[in-house]
């Protein structure tokens, strides 16, 4: 396993969200906007909280698809999943974080 | 004449008695048979009578007419053929007496034992006496005298008897009474003796008076034996006299013997004359015989002696059989006839000796030893002969053979040779090379090799012609012209393979040599190419120099090149003078072939061409060089233009920037002053750009000389071009912030204290100085300001606040980040909120709705843009406008 953390300790994590949506997190950013894409909001004990999406991840790739960052990218990928979905975030840790159904990579 | 004596009936049964039995039956006859007496006396009589004739007198009576003893004297005589002493003429008593005792004297002079016979008894005509004298006188002189077979008297004149009678069957004489009655013994005996005077087949066995008589008839007339008995006697006395039988029968031996006497002596003399004729006969043979074979012996001999040899084995093996024929067919007889020849001498010699003749003495040169000799002499010839053809049947075989074997032999070696000659003589080393030489002088010492061991052969080849030679073979002369061409052409081909190998080791020294040169020249000029190789390169080099140092380290490396010029080129000559000398190796030794160098595939050419190729290219090397470093001298200039242009506008810029980063940090005064201030700096720098385009006409010189760097100046054009822009951006933007500023100030109501506040503590936390604050400053400023900040927590702020992820948080950001806080702005979620009313709080909305709602091209806005709902409970044409908002502000709701 290997951690990839940057010298500010950003690290990937991947997320398995499972039960078809909606699924209770809120994109926004995009590089229509020139900005990264990010979670900004994620409702209390939604799936994408039970999977372990926090606010602040930045989504680097869905169902194992790289994203270029285009919201409208993200958005598509997502709806195109049922009940699995696989996120890729990128997320600020200082200390290794195990949630209990997310996979450190 | 019958000589054959058939012993069958012979009777031994009368030994050696018989002058006992004389002497007993001479007792007993003291009282003489009657009969017996006139047997004698007539038997007696008759034969003394027979005697006495030839005296020419006759007795009348026998014991009368012998009284006084002269007729006794007289028989005597006649009988014995000797003389007896004279008688006495005389009448007396005693005269008689005397000439009876002279007879009596005689008679036992010869031999005869009287006893009991005196003078007396005859003179006194006692018959008894007289006939036992006259028997004793028969006996001594008539009978005892008989020998046949070794037996003497009596029984000599019986065995005669039965030997004579033995032939026929029914006469058996045993004795001299009985066996004679029948008669028939007596016609035997004349039968025997002369068939012509009886025929005894014709004789009655029964007739005994007859059988007598006519015996006694036939002695009489034909042999002269007086009948001296009596038929009617013989045949009516049981047994009759023995002694007159004997007496008579004595007479007929006498008769018959002398009778054989004769013809005997005729016989013998005929024999002896015939042995003679035959010794004669068989002496000429034997001289004819003995000329014959010693005339054959002389004959033959010489041819047996004749040692010509013969030329071939076929005329040699012709003789051979033809001595064999001479053996087989000519000499047995030849033998034979010297055995006969030998065996009749000796059968001559014996009989002549036997015949008591004097030796056979054979003429001159015809001896026995002679022909010995001579046949010795044959034999020996012979034997020599035989020997001879063997020998030289063996010689001439050994000669033949030998001579097939030299044929053989020469004909091998002369097959090998041929061509070899033209082998050797070839001339291929001279274009061969030097593996190609080697090779050949393998193949010459496997020459040379295979030729030594022809040396053995050739050799053997010359003995067997020697021993032709001493062998005498007829057709020793072209053997001996064959061989000595084979040991020319053998000493030839040794001269000649010595002078090759000679040739083929100097060539391949040579070559050896050659090739060491070959080598030494690909070794040297290799790495000589190499060197034209890169020097070519490295002086076409092209180069790409940014200073007048890299031009200068350049042209000193050229000179130093230049320096390494003379001993490269002496190297070359050096190179060039190798093939120089291998040229004139093949020219003075002539060899032809290939002057290819086999190590190296550089030629001289090559090389001369590339020496020309190196020398040209110095020069212009050289020019180069000048050229490039008047260029470098002439970018060296525009750098020092560039960079004391540069040295200028950087700082300038610099100064400018500080000002304008100090007017924005400035907390005293109004926006609109700042803003002034900021447009007034704008008008200077816009002023200033004149400077910055001369820069960029001289820094568009550099690149065009294609200088990358100016060691005159830090400052690069792109410095300046985004110093510039940088400064340009910065006062826009410093200037839209105001603007911004003033604008949020208006828009938000921030008064000028809120605002100086914000500036204060953005300035205070701002612990840099730099304009923007860095994480830390901000998690500083944030606690300063009351926030409760969790790792998390802060990150997602940094994330709003710095959404860049720069690092660093500017003012603007920072003033956005307080007012949005404190603002009340329409949010995505109020948006949605918005739709729900007219959604009539549906999750989703109909097309129609929004249309009945909003103005049509916004609906039509909405409607466009707006994602179906997928949710729970939806229907067709149901429209997602959570999505939609979201989307809206930037974010997505999923």
């Amino acid at each position: 396993m290997e951690v990839l953390r940057d010298s500010r300790g950003w690290t990937h994590v991947e997320l398995v969200l499972s039960g078809g949506a909606p699924w209770g997190f809120t994109l926004k950013g995009g590089r229509e906007h020139r900005e990264p894409l990010l979670v900004t909001k994620v409702e209390e004990g939604c799936k994408a909280a039970v999977a372990g999406v926090l606010i602040g991840d930045e989504i680097v790739s869905i169902n194992a698809v790289p994203l270029t960052g285009y919201r409208q990218e993200a958005i598509s990928l997502v709806k195109r999943s049922h009940n699995a979905l696989t996120l890729v975030v990128r997320r600020f840790a200082s200390l290794p974080i195990f949630p209990c159904n997310a996979k450190l990579f | 004449m019958n000589d054959s004596f058939n012993t069958s009936h012979y009777d031994n049964g009368y030994g050696q008695d018989e002058y006992m039995t004389q002497e007993d039956e001479w007792d007993r006859d003291l009282l003489l048979d009657p009969a017996w007496e006139k047997q004698q006396r007539k038997t007696f009589t008759a034969w003394c009578n027979s005697h006495l004739r030839k005296a020419g007198t006759q007795i009348e009576n026998i014991e009368e007419d012998f009284r006084n003893g002269l007729k006794l004297m007289l028989l005597l005589e006649v009988i014995s053929g000797e003389r007896l002493p004279k008688p006495d003429r005389g009448k007396m008593r005693f005269h008689k007496i005397a000439n009876v005792n002279k007879a009596l004297e005689f008679i036992t002079s010869k031999g005869v034992k009287l006893v009991s016979i005196g003078a007396e008894e005859i003179v006194d005509g006692n018959v008894k006496m007289t006939l036992g004298m006259i028997w004793t006188i028969i006996l001594r002189f008539a009978i005892q005298d008989i020998s046949v077979e070794e037996t003497s008297a009596k029984e000599g004149l019986l065995l005669w008897c039965q030997r004579k009678t033995a032939p026929y069957r029914n006469v058996n004489v045993q004795n001299f009474h009985v066996s004679w009655k029948d008669g028939l013994a007596l016609c035997a005996l004349i039968h025997r003796h002369r068939p012509d005077l009886i025929d005894y087949a014709k004789l009655n066995k029964d007739d005994h008076l007859g059988n007598l008589n006519l015996a006694f008839d036939i002695a009489e007339k034909y042999l002269d034996i007086p009948k001296m008995l009596d038929a009617e006697d013989i045949v009516n006395t049981p047994k009759p006299d023995e002694r007159a039988i004997m007496t008579y029968v004595s007479c007929f031996y006498h008769a018959f013997a002398g009778a054989e006497q004769a013809e005997t002596a005729a016989n013998r003399i005929c024999k002896v004359l015939g042995v003679n004729q035959e010794n004669e006969k068989l002496m000429e043979d034997y001289e004819r015989l003995a000329s014959e074979l010693l005339e054959w012996i002389r004959r033959t001999t010489p041819w047996l002696e004749n040692r010509v040899p013969e030329k071939t084995m076929s005329e040699m093996r012709k003789k051979l059989e033809d001595f064999r024929d001479y053996r087989r067919l000519h000499k047995p007889p030849k033998v034979q006839e010297k055995c006969q020849l030998e065996i009749s001498f000796n059968t001559l010699q014996t009989k002549l000796r036997i015949s008591n003749r004097p030796s056979f003495m054979p003429s001159e040169g015809k001896m026995v030893s002679d022909i010995a000799s001579a046949w010795q002499g044959l034999e020996q010839a012979e034997k020599g002969y035989e020997e001879w053809l063997l020998t030289e049947i063996r010689r001439l075989e050994r000669l033949d053979h030998l001579a097939e074997k030299f044929r053989q032999k020469a004909t091998t070696h002369e097959t090998w040779a041929s061509g070899k000659e033209q082998i050797l003589s070839q001339k291929d080393y001279d274009s061969a090379s030097l593996s190609e030489i080697r090779a050949l002088l393998r193949k010459h010492e496997a020459f040379e090799s295979d030729l030594a061991a022809h040396q053995d052969r050739v050799e053997q080849i010359a003995a067997i012609a020697q021993e032709l030679n001493e062998l005498d073979y007829h057709d020793v002369a072209a053997v001996n012209q064959r061989c000595q061409s084979i040991c020319d052409l053998w000493d030839h081909l040794g001269t000649l393979t010595q002078k090759r190998r000679e040739a083929l080791e100097r060539t391949e020294k040579l070559l050896e040599t050659v090739d060491q040169l070959f080598l030494e020249f690909a070794k040297r000029s290799a790495p000589f190419n190499n060197w034209m190789e890169g020097a070519m390169e490295d002086l076409q080099d092209m180069f790409i120099v940014h200073t007048i140092e890299e031009v200068q380290s350049l042209t000193a490396a050229h000179e130093q090149f230049k320096a390494t010029l003379p001993e490269a080129d002496s190297e070359r000559q050096a190179i060039l003078g190798i093939q120089n000398e291998v040229q004139k190796i093949y020219q003075n030794y002539g060899i032809r072939g290939n002057v290819t160098n086999p190590y190296s595939t550089i030629s001289t050419e090559e090389i001369v061409v590339k020496w020309d190729k190196v020398k040209t290219l110095v020069p212009q090397r050289d020019g180069a060089l000048q050229e490039e470093l008047a260029r470098q001298h002439a970018n060296e200039r525009l750098r020092r233009q560039f960079a004391a242009q540069a040295n200028l506008i950087g700082p300038w810029i610099q100064t400018r920037m500080e000002e304008i980063a100090r007017c924005a940090l400035e907390m005293g005064g109004t926006l609109e002053d700042q803003m002034t201030q900021l447009k007034q700096y704008e008008h200077v720098i816009i002023a200033y750009k004149p400077n910055v385009d001369k820069l960029e006409g001289d820094h568009q010189l550099i690149q065009e000389s294609l200088i990358f760097d100016n060691k005159h100046t830090n400052y690069t054009m792109e410095h300046i071009r985004v110093g510039w822009e940088l400064l340009l951006t910065t006062i826009a933007r410093t200037i839209n912030e105001i603007e911004t500023q003033i604008l949020i100030r208006d828009a938000k109501g921030i008064s000028q204290e809120q605002m100086h506040e914000f500036r204060s503590s953005f300035k205070h936390f701002d612990r840099k100085k730099n304009g923007v604050m860095d994480t830390d400053d901000f998690r500083a400023c944030l606690i300063s300001m009351g926030y409760d900040l969790g790792e998390v927590e802060f990150a997602r702020i940094m994330m709003l606040v710095d959404p860049s992820a720069t690092g660093v948080v500017s003012f603007q950001s920072f003033i956005d980040f307080m007012t949005r806080e404190t603002a009340d702005t329409d949010t995505a979620d109020q948006v949605v909120a918005s739709f729900r009313i007219l959604a009539t709080d549906k999750p989703y909305i109909l097309a129609d709705e929004l249309r009945r709602e909003l103005p049509p091209d916004q609906a039509d806005y909405c409607i466009m843009r707006m994602p179906p709902y997928s949710g729970p409970g939806t229907v067709a044409g149901a429209l997602d406008y959570t999505a939609f908002s979201t989307a809206l502000y930037g974010e997505s709701d999923l």
